[in-house]
């Protein structure tokens, strides 16, 4: 444990700048939204408010090239080639629930059968500084899923803002030689116990500060896995979708994918991986036209199925909610997670 | 080198013989270039592949060869981008093989059982595999019927298998057309009117069910109401799929994925799903 003067922060980032592309949450001056892109040392903001997109992109772009291939019809010759993409990324200022969602897809691509090599690619050269959040914000509940507001593990090194300066707990070997390098000063255990009072301190702020953003998850998941949910529910759930497909674009644990393959004129062809939604009618549809999941409660169903189902969970070793409240956010209709947990809470009575 | 299972880059396959079976359906025949991979390949009855056809895309297929002493080819119907694009290739061209993937159909499960089998248009396809590798050990099972039923004459899939079949001793094969022609002399009727023609055994008896939704509905009914549990009701599902490991997630079905959990369900299972077939 280190002791980092609020102004050094920035040493940090400017110091994995230098060896990685950093990543990290920045205001737009435009938008008036905190984004999480490619960043500078200068322009990152540690104590920007939780940015509407997760970092999911970094490690699953919403369009990516996997493959690549030429045949030529005439010798009868195919060359085929992966596209692996391994360059080294730090993210910066990563708050618990986002790190969690990084967590639960790297126990769906990674932890089971078969290894997603593409995936693993993009993990393998990553350094993740997090952020405790000392005070939540609106549409917050990560206390609800247990994500939050202070990471556990998953960290190469964790950041908390203690007021004058910033606590910073190592989580890695790779961690430890980073910071090392800059001589801070150590922490006392002092300043630990400090960090936990900020962190229960947080944890009793939501109910003043995340006032709508509830979501009783445990209340919930038996029913959702073992399907006791009345039609009605699903349809009244389903009739506010307007089949955006927003909620799985901004969803940090969200990973459902398209593949399709595209020529260029030199004869190319690039297997594409593209971000998908189950919300979109054409997600199961096959080919010939015939679709198992048409009417849109189907689809609906399936999306709370993933997030709080006990089957979905052995995937991810937890809830793949993480309580981020973006999907609240983002919404046209109504059915924002904390929602659709409140309008199946309703229909339990015992 | 033991087992091959292709997951990550397709390996490339030339089309050696190409078979008309139908109207907008054709039988690939393929060997792989990697003679390795070649004598290597071994597949469950039940599982499917992903093909590439070069600059079109992918699709899943499921395989219509016996696990053993068949030759490795793929039947194909004509239905979208990427098979219209297949239907266009020529001997000697090159396609992409992932796979095999999926769990198969039973085969050590049901051995000494009584096996139905009933198909209707192109599922007989997936069936196939199953039915010929019954068929190299027929002594280790008890009766085998097939039952199977298309639109019309001209929408039998693999006619020079069925004429084979039906001289098998032992085999029995009842075959029906929607509507019938001037030369068909066989029943005429959809498929569930075969139920009534045939003694159907109900004791000790599994039955394997593929077909589109209308007649997998039909079919299970007769089933189920001359008793046959559902447990010993078997079919194979068909899902839109992009990866075929379990990534992708567009074949999700209630809790399980049918390219990894299936494509091979009891109807016991399938009714849990919650979902269409």
């Amino acid at each position: 444990m280190y002791l980092i003067k609020r102004d050094d922060i920035k040493k940090i980032a400017h110091a994995l700048e230098e060896k990685y592309t950093l990543y990290g949450p920045y205001l737009d001056e435009v938008y008036g939204q905190c984004f999480f892109d490619i960043v500078n040392g200068d322009t990152v903001n540690v104590n920007a408010p939780i940015p509407t997109n997760p970092p999911k992109q970094v490690v699953f772009p919403h369009l990516e090239k996997i493959m690549q291939y030429k045949y030529d019809k005439k010798a009868k010759k195919a060359d085929i080639a992966m596209l692996f993409d391994d360059a080294p990324r730090a993210l910066f200022g990563l708050r618990s629930c986002d790190l969690t969602g990084l967590q639960c897809i790297d126990r769906f691509f990674l932890g089971q059968e078969f290894v997603d090599e593409v995936y693993r690619h993009h993990r393998s050269r990553m350094f993740i500084v997090s952020n405790t959040c000392v005070v939540p914000f609106k549409q917050c509940f990560c206390v609800c899923t247990d994500s939050g507001p202070a990471a556990n593990e998953g960290y190469d090194i964790n950041l908390t803002d203690l007021g004058d300066s910033y606590l910073a707990e190592v989580g890695s070997e790779k961690g430890k030689a980073f910071i090392e390098a800059f001589h801070f000063p150590a922490a006392t255990d002092e300043h630990a116990k400090l960090k936990q009072k900020l962190v229960e301190k947080s944890i009793t702020m939501f109910e003043d500060i995340a006032v709508e953003s509830k979501a009783w998850v445990s209340r919930v998941m038996n029913r959702v896995t073992t399907g006791f949910i009345k039609e009605e529910i699903w349809e009244y759930i389903g009739n506010q979708c307007l089949e955006c497909g927003a909620c799985s674009y901004v969803c940090p644990t969200c990973t459902c994918f398209n593949i399709n393959d595209a020529s260029t004129v030199e004869g190319n062809t690039y297997r594409l991986r593209t971000w998908d939604s189950c919300s979109y009618e054409g997600y199961s549809r096959m080919a010939g036209g015939h679709n198992p999941r048409k009417p849109i409660e189907d689809r609906r169903n399936k999306r709370f199925f993933c997030k709080l189902s006990y089957s979905q969970s052995k995937k991810y070793l937890r809830p793949g909610c993480v309580g981020c409240g973006r999907c609240a956010w983002v919404c046209p209709g109504d059915i924002g997670l904390p929602n659709v947990v409140t309008y199946i809470r309703r229909e339990i009575h015992e | 080198m033991s087992e091959q299972k292709i997951v990550t880059v397709p390996e490339i396959a030339t089309i050696e013989e190409i078979k008309d079976e139908i109207v907008d359906v054709k039988t690939f025949y393929l060997r792989f270039d990697n003679k390795e991979i070649d004598g290597n390949f071994k597949i469950k009855s039940g599982q499917f592949i992903m093909c590439t056809v070069f600059g079109a895309g992918e699709f899943a297929v499921s395989l219509p060869p016996s696990p053993e002493n068949d030759r490795f080819h793929i039947t194909v119907r004509k239905i979208g981008k990427v098979t219209d694009a297949l239907h266009d290739l020529e001997v000697g061209d090159k396609v992409g093989v992932r796979g095999p993937f999926g769990n198969g159909f039973p085969f050590e499960e049901i051995k000494g059982k009584n096996v139905i089998y009933v198909a209707g248009g192109i599922g007989l396809i997936p069936l196939r595999s199953s039915i010929v590798h019954v068929l190299q050990h027929r002594n280790e099972f008890g009766r085998i019927l097939l039952l199977y039923g298309s639109r019309s004459p001209q929408d039998l899939m693999y006619q020079y298998m069925l004429e084979q079949w039906q001289k098998i001793e032992g085999f029995e094969t009842f075959i029906t057309v929607d509507n019938g022609t001037p030369e068909w002399k066989g029943n005429v009727g959809i498929i569930t009117t075969l139920f009534n023609k045939v003694e159907i055994p109900v004791e000790n008896t599994v039955a394997f069910v593929c077909g589109p939704p209308v007649m997998f509905n039909a079919v299970i009914k007769e089933l189920m109401q001359r008793g046959i549990k559902d447990d010993m009701i078997i079919s194979t599902l068909e899902r839109h799929m992009k990866c075929g490991v379990g990534k992708c997630q567009h074949c999700a079905i209630g809790r399980t994925l049918v390219c990894t959990d299936g494509p091979v369900y009891t109807y016991r299972q399938i009714k849990t799903l919650g979902e269409q077939i």
